[in-house]
Order: C-alpha cells, then structure tokens, then sequence
C-alpha cells in the first residue's frame, strides 16, 4: 500500500509541477497562443487563469502546438 | 461574449449578490463558533475552526446542488443561478481553509512529507468504518479545486465545452466523496450532530430536487406533436406565445425556441453557444434574443450574434395556417438567415 501511495503522490507531484511550468510559459509566452482573445486582454487576467492552467494543462498543450488562426 | 475577457463579469447585481454571499458566511462563522462555545465550552480553537468551515463548506455545496433544479422548477431562482459560479469558488476556499488546516495541524509537525502522513497515518484501507476518511477530503477537494480554477470563461472555451461540462460534473463526485468523508469522520471520532443531521436531510433534498425536476423535462420532452402531410409539425397557436418571447418545443430530441416579435415569428436551436443556457427562456431586448443565464445576444431570423461577435445558433423555418404554427424539423445550418414568418392582422 504505501508504495502505491508513495507512486500515486509522485505521479501528482510531477503532474503539478509540469502544469507550475506551463503556468508560467503561459504568463509570460504562451496566452496569446492558446487564445488570439488574450492579446487583448488584462494582464492581470492571466494571474487569475494560473491555477486552471496548472490543473488542466494535458487539454491546453495541444493548442500551442497547433495554435488557432481564428 | 467578447474580444477579450474581463477579469470578473462584474454587474450591480453581482456584487450585491457577493456582498450577501460574503457577508452570510460571516455570518454562520461567528454563529456556529457561538453556539458550539454555548454548548460544548471545552471545544479547543483547532477544532472549532476546523469545524466551522468543513461545515460551512457542505451548506454551501448543498446551496450549489439545488439551485439547478430549483431554477428548473421556478424562474426566480435564475438570478442565484447566474451567480453560481461565485458561490462554487466561495466553497472552495472554504473547504481549502478547513483541508489545509487538517493537514497543518495533524500532518505537518512530523518530519514527514505532509501528503504522505495524510495517506499513511491511518492506513485501513481495507476497513469500512475505519477507512482513513481524511483521504476522501483530500481527494474531494482536489476536484473542487479543478472545478474552481476553471470556472472562468476562458476555460470553457479552451478546454471546449464538452470537457469543461464533464470536469463539472464531477461535483456530484465530490459530494459523494464528502459524504463518506463527513460520515466515516463521525465514527471515527465525535463529528457535531449538527453537521449529521444537515448533511442527512440535505442528501433528501437534493436527491428529490434533482428527480422531480428530471421528471419534470422527461414530460416536457414526451409531448406529443401532430405532423402534416409534408413532414412540418404542428406546434401551437399563436395566442399562445407572449410578445418578445418564446415557447419551447421538443422535436426529434432538439429542443427548439419559437419566438414571436414585431408581429413576426422565427426558430432557433434552444441551446445557447456560452453554457448552453435556454434561449427559448429569454426576451427579446433591442431586436435580439438575449439568453437569459449571461445575456448572450443572438439575431432571431439568423441566428447570428450581432456584429462584431460571431456566435451562431441554428435555424428552423415556419409557417402559419389559420393561426396555427408549423415547424420544419430540420435545422438549417448555424447561422442561416431565415424569413421570418408574418403574423397577419385579423
Ligand atoms: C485535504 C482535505 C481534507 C482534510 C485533511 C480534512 C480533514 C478533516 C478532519 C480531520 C475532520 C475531523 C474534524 C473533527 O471533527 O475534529 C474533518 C471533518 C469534516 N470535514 Fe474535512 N477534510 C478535508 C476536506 C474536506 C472537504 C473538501 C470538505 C467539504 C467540502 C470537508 C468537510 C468536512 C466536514 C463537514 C467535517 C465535519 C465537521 C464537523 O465535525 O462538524 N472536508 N475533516
Ligand atoms: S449560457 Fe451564458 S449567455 Fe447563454
């Protein structure tokens, strides 16, 4: 048991620390990327978007690769 | 609906409703510190505030669960539902200032990782009654935490709206999970009997909310609608559509809103592009259908947002025999601009 646990909370580390990163490539990079609409958005906003992106970032990753024209 | 997006969709009545929100739970705070010093003085301060916002968290996860069918059974619940949002992030921080006391206060003053002691001091895992319950919590709080963290429209639109619909159902997860949580920690140690008791009658609320409103749109959903000979559906008169609004139908499983204005009528999907919001439940304001959740704006004979937005719903054509509305029941592609039909003076 305490090895699964010891996995598991591992597997959430590493998950969260990956999404601090994207956090910050989003902050200060990647918005605009993932969404033309950030350009003209507050900075500010971006603060307040940072724990989504953390949390979800596995769904956001693929719109940097392929960015959106529109 | 915009170009950009704001940090909070701040109104009059948002903040009014915030300030109430703040203010209540204030409110509950001081008189739930009160009455347990009332009857239980012993109670340490740890314990009183670990008490006072884990319960305050589930009242108003139980607020959150009611408002959708209670605004389903009757209309003046809409504007508690529009505020929603701000409840569930007011819940989160809640639950996270009684999770993150726990795990401060039984799991951080050993010299092993906090979530590790977390998951390990009890390690019952194959028990029923004494499975290690603060797990639960941990693990419902994660997905409040999810939930709060991408309740801002970006969110919705970047995750699209079928994931972010799926990440928030998982609240009913959660409650699950804090139910366990709250009645496994009741018997592993003394839980109020006031957080029981509520929780108890709080599940039959909820659960019978939730079947009658169901029950209600199944019925909605059955009505029966007789066709002409080419396949149109006849849908009801036009008395009994009010000016500047809508009556809603169901046609081969899409719901469908007839909206009469200016002596004219048209059709569109019910389903509004933001969060699928009934359109067919709000007004026409200045020319448009206005979704009454956020007010989302849309152009009844086109189903176009008015410029510069670019939100389409699709649109159905009609037609009028002796007062008598019929409906084609395929849709035209999003967007498609349809003839109104005209309303002839009698
Ligand atoms: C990391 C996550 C969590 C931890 C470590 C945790 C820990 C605890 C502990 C130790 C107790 C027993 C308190 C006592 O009676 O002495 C408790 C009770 C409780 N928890 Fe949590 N919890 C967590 C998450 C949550 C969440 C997310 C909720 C609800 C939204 C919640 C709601 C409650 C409630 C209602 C009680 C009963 C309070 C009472 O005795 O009246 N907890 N929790
Ligand atoms: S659902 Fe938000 S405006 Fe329609």
């Amino acid at each position: 048991m305490k090895l699964i646990i010891a996995i598991f909370l591992g597997v959430l580390g590493i998950y969260c620390a990956v999404g601090v990163l994207f956090g910050f490539y989003f902050i200060f990079f990647g918005a605009e990327k993932i969404d033309p609409f950030m350009k003209e958005t507050k900075k500010g906003v971006r603060l307040l978007l940072f724990p989504g992106i953390v949390a979800t970032w596995p769904f956001l990753i693929k719109n940097v690769v392929n960015p959106k024209t529109k | 609906m915009g170009l950009n997006y704001q940090f909070v969709l701040w109104n009059k009545h948002k903040k009014m409703y915030d300030k109430i929100i703040v203010l209540s739970m204030l409110l509950y705070l001081i008189l739930f510190a009160v009455v347990t010093l009332v009857f239980n003085s012993e109670t340490s301060i740890e314990t009183l505030i670990l008490r006072a916002f884990g319960s305050l968290a589930i009242v108003l996860l139980h607020i959150i669960l009611v408002i959708g069918p209670l605004s389903r059974l009757n209309t003046n619940f809409l504007p508690i539902l529009y505020n929603r949002r701000h409840l569930g992030v007011s819940m989160f921080i809640t639950a996270l200032i009684h999770g993150g006391f726990a795990l401060i206060q039984f799991h951080a003053l050993g010299n092993t990782n906090v979530f590790y002691s977390l998951f390990t001091s009890n390690l019952d895992y194959n028990s029923f009654t004494n499975f290690p319950f603060q797990v639960l919590g941990f693990f419902a709080l994660l997905i409040l935490f999810a939930m709060a963290s991408t309740s801002h429209d970006f969110f919705l639109k970047n995750l699209s709206p079928t994931v972010w619909k799926r990440l928030h159902m998982l609240v009913y997860l959660a409650y699950a999970l804090i139910i366990g949580h709250v009645f496994l920690g009741a018997f592993q140690q003394e839980t109020s009997p006031f957080t029981i008791g509520f929780l108890s009658v709080g599940f039959i609320v909820v659960g019978s909310l939730h079947l009658i409103s169901s029950f209600r749109e199944a019925k909605i959903d059955k009505s029966i609608i007789d066709k002409d000979a080419q396949g149109w559906l006849k849908v009801c008169t036009i008395d009994e559509i009010d000016d500047d609004r809508a009556k809603i139908f169901t046609v081969q499983n899409e719901r469908i809103a007839v909206f009469k204005y200016d002596g004219k009528l048209s059709a569109v999907h019910n389903v509004c592009k933001h969060q699928g919001g009934p359109l067919g439940e709000g007004k026409i304001i200045d020319g448009c259908i206005t979704c009454p959740w956020h007010g989302y704006q849309y152009l009844p004979h086109n189903g176009q947002s008015p410029p510069p937005f670019t939100e389409k719903v699709a649109t159905y054509e009609l037609k009028l025999l002796e007062n008598i509305i019929y409906i084609n029941p395929k849709a035209f592609e999003e967007g498609t601009e349809v003839e109104p039909t005209q309303i002839q003076k009698t």
